[in-house]
């Protein structure tokens, strides 16, 4: 029996033109396990707030056709009923915390106390959730002193507690690490298994295709398709028509035309594997040369510079500069990679805490180039810190930061502005200007620009991350993942020497994600240091030479990407995983950690 | 996230005792005096309430709180003892300046009043977690949403005070100088103030819709997660203070029939 049936439902926002769900009808049925994928303004949590009832109930505007979820009526049903029935966890966990309650744990019980539930029963659930969300530890803390990552297990446990029929998930592992994410996805699918409907929002493709049963697909505000993530993914012109990427394991079988007998193409690692499998069989325990043999071999001359020179960071890249700056300016070759190796920062023997008892650093050594270099690791291990110390916003308890070779310990947050520039994680920090231009104007202004040189290095930044033509709009009309353009394009403006960047990727659909990569490339080609603070594998193996894994405010590896990335022992302490196209490779035998879709095919050619 | 709540969390027995026993001992502290008249009952009650903040091992907090009502005191004292009208009597004189008996007198009864009320809120506020005294009143009926409110002030002060920081953060890194003369300090106000403002805006709007989705209003009668202890020395304490408060009322009563 279906438990959420919605009919021709449209719906527009007050006070604009466009309809932001047209015509969505489906029904899902008790269990199910449902992703919804969309590239940026899809409509994806407006329809997540229509199952609920928050639309049109609490955003009033146009509404027609009909949404029932487990037996109520979402356009007439108050929502503080709706929701003993519809779970809702939201994007930002900060906004779902009730703001009363001072521990984890009260915080937790919150809504079940509004519902009435049992104390003993109360109990029983918020410490069953905890410890299944790994936020137990926490339970005495004050909600609002938690990472990101910790607080959106919160704000997922809240939700879970009340133990509603349906639970709907608007991108709930944005900040989560990896292997976080992983757990959410795994707990999540435990939850379908025991008989609750999901319906998730989610961008990270790959784990939503291993654990959806179905996946709708919508495009501005109209309903694609509604199948299984096989036939999805399968679809033709999914990311030149929709903003989709398919999973890596479907783009590699794409690349090399493999289906499988229902003529999809597979969408997890495991299908993936499956389809290789006599390939795997063959190259055993002493293929590893041969394997290498082979690869080189099928790369063409063109290939090689089309792809393996663009995607591949370390080796390739290092070879095709190599060979561009050479075309340009012959001779110039080993002075401009002298340049590349020559310190930005260098960071000795650092410490920093908050808390006396509890140091967040300690006895850093770090020598940071103007290789784009990527800082991964879990929830809490000291990466916003670091980067605060190198921007000066914290100050070492021990220890020096050298920039250029000189100490930052005698300098202003100000005066190091126009030198180092920090992309906050949330756009909403830093945004006052009433239109675009003027925002993105303001740190250039600042640092001393004129006025004409400061418009056009505004102009010059928003075309960079694609908001030509929007300069006169008021920042706070753009949606969250443009106002985060905004604000990466306010620091790129200001023309500094590094660039620092604490997850540009969150809220970001493929498009996006691609800007920031190309900006990524083309600061680091201009020979400024980009740094990135990342959770996303795969952006990190595609766009960046260097990572630095940490964990427990430590460097546990410090190297190329490829190598980095095979490194085992360092990123299961880090609770990271390794990007996709790595990980199948390992399956298939491959002896060296390949990084990216596309080198993955050429190996496997 | 430092709490602007003064409560001291260190398992003492008076942050066990009931938080409408203390209640209730406060308004015995304040209006036992009044109704006895007595200008000896004033000390006696600061006293009773001295012991109960030391033994609760909170002394120490409430010594600010004193030492700021002194302030307002000497300024009574200055005021009543030299000018009062009913000022008759010359009790000291230091130079030009002469204090007068009923002034002092006048003025030392506001004084142990204020002494008085400020240490019995002490005896609360000290020793009590503002969401727990909520908590019973909402027990007793009193209003979920005053409740709700009352319970986020203390939430989302220090939280906006965190989110300023931040907002400090991003703009000195985008160059802006937030130190220095007045006029640079007025220049960054714009700048750390409209984010703060729109933040605050939006997050409203949002935890709005948050409550809505977490049963908030539901209509359903509420559960609460703590259980309290009963305490037998709580229903002792607030009946031994209601006859206090009785007996005093008497007395006052009698004492006007006399007259």
């Amino acid at each position: 029996m279906a438990v959420i049936t919605v009919e021709n439902l449209k719906y527009r926002y007050p006070h604009t033109e466009r309809l932001a769900l047209s015509g969505l009808s489906f029904s899902v049925e008790k269990g199910e396990f449902i992703g919804v994928i969309g590239e940026n303004g899809a409509g994806k949590s407006t329809l997540a707030q229509a199952l609920i009832g928050l639309v049109p109930q609490f955003h009033k505007g146009a509404y027609g056709g009909s949404v029932t979820a487990a037996g109520l009526q979402a356009q007439t049903t108050p929502v503080a009923q709706m929701c003993e029935k519809v779970g809702l966890v939201f994007q930002n966990p900060f906004n779902q915390l009730s703001g009363a309650k001072d521990t984890v744990y009260e915080e937790v019980a919150f809504g079940m106390q509004n519902l009435g539930v049992e104390r003993q029963e109360m109990k029983h659930r918020t410490e069953e959730t905890l410890r299944r969300l790994g936020i137990w530890q926490y339970r005495d803390r004050n909600p609002f002193d938690l990472s990101g990552g910790q607080m959106q297990r919160v704000a997922i446990a809240s939700v879970l507690v009340m133990q509603p029929q349906i639970l709907i998930l608007d991108e709930p592992t944005s900040q989560l690490d990896p292997q976080g994410s992983e757990e959410v996805f795994r707990a999540v699918g435990e939850l379908s298994r025991s008989g609750i409907t999901i319906l998730m929002i989610e961008q990270k493709i790959e784990k939503l295709a291993a654990h959806c049963d179905r996946i709708l697909l919508l495009h501005q505000g109209r309903q694609i398709a509604f199948d299984t993530p096989r036939k999805i993914f399968s679809m033709e012109g999914l990311e030149e028509k929709y903003g989709v990427q398919p999973p890596a394991f479907t783009r590699i079988c794409r690349r090399l035309d493999r289906r499988l007998p229902d003529h999809t193409y597979p969408v997890t690692r495991k299908e993936a594997e499956g389809l290789f499998a006599e390939r795997k069989q063959k190259t055993g325990s002493g293929a590893a040369a041969a394997e290498k043999q082979e690869r080189r071999e099928s790369h063409s001359a063109q290939e090689q510079e089309k792809e393996t020179a663009e995607r591949l960071p370390d080796r390739a890249n290092i070879l095709k500069q190599a060979q561009n700056s050479a075309a340009q300016q012959p001779g110039k070759t080993d002075a401009q990679d002298a340049q590349k190796e020559a310190p930005v920062f260098e960071i000795q023997n650092l410490c920093f805490s908050y808390h006396p008892q509890t140091p967040v650093l300690e006895g850093l050594h770090l020598i940071l180039d103007r290789r784009p270099t990527a800082v991964i690791g879990q929830n809490g291990a000291g990466k916003t810190t670091l980067v605060k110390l190198l921007k000066g916003l914290l100050r070492p308890v021990s220890g020096q930061i050298l920039f250029y070779g000189e100490d930052i310990a005698g300098k202003t947050v100000a005066m190091l502005a126009g030198e180092v520039g920090y992309v906050f994680q949330n756009p909403d920090d830093q945004i006052f200007k009433y239109n675009v231009l003027d925002e993105v104007m303001f740190g250039p202004l600042n640092i001393g620009m004129t006025r004409e040189k400061a418009e056009t290095e505004a102009k010059k930044a928003l075309e960079l991350v694609g908001l030509s033509g929007r300069e006169t709009e008021n920042p706070y009309d753009l949606e969250l993942h443009e106002r985060k353009l905004v604000a990466i394009a306010s620091v790129l403006a200001m023309n500094t020497q590094v660039l620092i960047l604490d997850e540009p990727t969150i809220a970001q659909d493929c498009r996006g994600r691609r800007i920031i990569g190309g900006i990524i490339r083309r600061l680091s080609q201009e020979g400024r240091l980009v740094l990135a603070i990342l959770h996303d594998m795969d952006f990190v193996a595609e766009y960046f030479e260097r990572v630095i894994v940490m964990a427990h405010g430590q460097v546990l590896a410090d190297a190329n990407a490829a190598e980095a990335f095979s490194q085992k022992a360092a990123l299961a302490e880090a609770a990271l995983e390794r990007p996709y196209a790595a990980q199948l490779g390992e399956r298939l035998g491959l002896s060296h950690t390949v990084l990216t879709v596309e080198e993955l095919a050429d190996c496997l050619r | 996230m430092k709490s602007i709540s003064l409560y001291v969390d260190n398992g003492s027995f008076l942050t066990k005792v009931h938080p409408f026993t203390k209640l209730m001992y406060i308004a015995a502290a304040v209006s036992v005096p009044l109704l006895l008249g007595r200008l000896w009952a004033f000390p006696c009650l600061i006293a009773a309430s001295l012991c109960l903040l030391a033994a609760g091992g909170v002394l120490k907090k409430a010594l600010p709180l004193i030492a700021f009502s002194f302030t307002i005191l000497i300024t009574i004292f200055l005021i009543h003892g030299l000018f009062n009208q009913n000022n008759a009597t010359v009790l000291v004189s230091l130079g030009p300046l002469r204090f007068y008996r009923e002034g002092l007198l006048y003025a030392l009864r506001i004084g142990f009043n204020i002494m008085n009320m400020l240490l019995s809120f002490a005896v609360l506020v000290l020793t009590t977690r503002p969401s727990d005294l909520v908590e019973e009143l909402e027990k007793r009926g009193f209003s979920q949403r005053f409740g709700y409110i009352i319970n986020s002030v203390f939430q989302i002060v220090p939280q906006m005070t965190g989110t300023m920081n931040t907002i400090t953060d991003a703009q000195r890194s985008r160059g802006l100088e937030t130190e220095g003369s007045l006029s640079t300090r007025a220049k960054a106000f714009l700048p750390l103030i409209s984010p703060v403002v729109m933040s605050s805006l939006i997050n409203t709007r949002e935890r709005a819709i948050a409550l809505e989705v977490r049963g908030f209003g539901s209509g359903r009668k509420k559960t609460w997660l703590r259980e309290r202890e009963k305490h037998r020395g709580d229903s002792a304490a607030t009946i031994a203070l209601g006859i206090l408060i009785a007996v005093a009322l008497v007395f006052r009563i009698a004492e006007m029939i006399r007259a």
